[in-house]
């Protein structure tokens, strides 16, 4: 999978989770810009994002991609890399 | 030996000015594990105690590395569960008398910083097995162990954060402000544990004793505020205290540490104090209790998974107060800070369900709110603090006396 095709499989993943068509995903995303992405969230984002691309996210990823500065680029760098792994 | 101690202090500082002496990294990670061993020296651990560290960290170090070499839930799981039996019953957890003979319960190992060694302990090997931790080196894994800047009491680092600057241990504090400034937040941290901690604790054993007999009127309300606030008092100025003194101390030898405290009586709930109080903690409970546990409610039921994220709440919370102490009363302390983070998040979906997003927005950036918020939160937190500082009968005691200091 291309880097594009993933943040379009990502994207919708978004949409479905916040209920929001309207989510457009931009590399310099943060929690701040998405409305409703607190903790909770985080977490049900990150089961979506399991089921819908079958990959595992570990605990310390999860938390990582909490910290500041973290944004949907290094999101979209960590999906590509498992995806890979994967392969 | 203790952090705020004179000899520490001075140590600290002689070692911290000889120490980039040392030119080679190596030198200086020997000089290091030196001190931190000499350090576990002076907190005079009996025989009993000296085994069950050999035994721990032996038996750590070799599970994360298996773990790392070829991931094993079952031995993870088994690991974990013996490792969480094993430190219950060496803290002696009131939930054991009757259930384990007396003889188990009457052992005299007493393990300095044990609490947050497991805490540690259980992130590597779960982070071994989820294959985080690229290389599993003994020499680091020990040092990260008993490192003597977080042996007492935290901050809660990870093996990952630890390692990166173990294997650099290399000045962090560029030019003579950075380090004027280090040498500023230790002494300031001395100030904070030997005067205003040490102040608001003798304040709070006077004020305690004098509210729980003979007092009545306006000051059965004075001595309740005063028991409200002073012994929250007394354990940030202790534990803040304690953690400027260890991150600056180990900046000054180039180590660096994760901070504990960030404006915690700012919070507007209890789940954001709780990233701004003992902040290595909350994120850990977060990571190794709540986060794996709501995932594994909300993939097997997807459709409760509003309800059960409460559920995973309590249910972290209650056990991150175990974590803190034996007694039942730390037990009550972990619920009631769980049942704070529950009324926070229902207020927070109520509020959303009512007004929408825009005007949940409205209301967040509300000033009046944010001060009111503030206010309540610190004062549920101060409440729920009382059961850390008292069993549970004297506790109850306390608020007993609640309507009658209201009345006034």
């Amino acid at each position: 999978m291309t880097r594009d095709e993933i943040r379009e499989q990502v994207e919708q993943v978004f949409q479905d989770v916040f209920q929001d068509d309207d989510v457009r995903l931009r590399d310099d995303m943060t929690a701040n810009d998405v409305e409703g992405w607190d903790s909770l969230m985080h977490v049900n984002l990150i089961i979506a994002l399991e089921k819908r691309l079958a990959i595992k996210f570990a605990a310390a990823e999860i938390s990582r991609l909490t910290e500041p500065g973290q944004n949907v680029g290094n999101l979209l760098d960590l999906v590509m890399r498992k995806r890979s792994q994967r392969a | 030996m203790n952090v705020a101690s004179l000899e520490w202090v001075l140590g600290l500082l002689v070692v911290s000015a000889a120490f980039f002496l040392l030119k080679d990294v190596r030198q200086r990670q020997v000089c290091f594990a030196v001190l931190s061993f000499l350090f576990l020296v002076t907190q005079a651990l009996n025989i009993p105690a000296w085994t069950l560290l050999v035994v721990f960290l032996a038996t750590g170090f070799t599970a994360g590395n298996a773990l790392a070499r070829r991931p094993s839930t079952a031995l993870l799981t088994c690991y974990l569960g013996a490792l969480v039996m094993t430190f219950v019953i060496i803290k002696k957890y009131s939930f054991l008398d009757g259930i384990l003979p007396p003889r188990v319960l009457q052992h005299q190992v007493v393990l300095v910083g044990l609490s947050y060694m497991l805490f540690r302990q259980i992130h590597f090997v779960v982070d071994a097995q989820q294959g985080q931790i690229e290389k599993v080196s003994l020499w680091t894994y020990l040092n990260y162990q008993l490192n003597l800047f977080g042996l007492q009491a935290g901050p809660i680092q990870r093996y990952q954060d630890f390692a990166e600057s173990w294997q650099e241990l290399t000045p962090v504090l560029v030019g003579r402000e950075a380090i004027l400034r280090a040498y500023l937040r230790l002494f300031w941290g001395v100030i904070k544990v030997l005067g205003l901690a040490a102040a608001c604790w003798w304040g709070y054993t006077k004020v305690l004793s004098a509210y729980l007999t003979a007092s009545e009127g306006w000051q059965v309300s004075a001595e309740f505020l005063l028991i409200l606030y002073l012994f929250p008092a007394y354990l940030y100025f202790n534990f803040s205290g304690y953690c400027d003194i260890v991150i600056a101390g180990a900046s000054l030898v180039g180590l660096r540490m994760p901070e504990n405290f960030s404006d915690p009586f700012l919070s507007r709930n209890i789940a954001e104090l709780w990233t701004r109080w003992h902040r290595t903690l909350g994120l850990w409970i977060r990571d190794y209790l709540f986060t794996p546990l709501f995932k594994t409610f909300a993939e097997r039921w997807p459709r409760a998974s509003k309800p059960l994220s409460f559920v995973a709440y309590l249910v972290a919370f209650t056990l991150a107060g175990i974590w803190h102490g034996s007694t039942w009363n730390f037990l009550v302390f972990g619920l009631l800070n769980g049942l704070g983070v529950v009324a926070a998040k229902v207020w927070e979906a109520y509020l959303l369900k009512k007004r929408g997003r825009a005007g949940l927005r409205q209301y967040l950036h509300s000033p009046r709110i944010a001060l009111a918020a503030r206010v309540a939160t610190i004062h549920y937190f101060c409440l729920t603090l009382i059961f850390w500082s008292n069993d549970v009968a004297a506790s109850i005691g306390i608020l007993k006396r609640l309507p009658d200091a209201l009345v006034h």
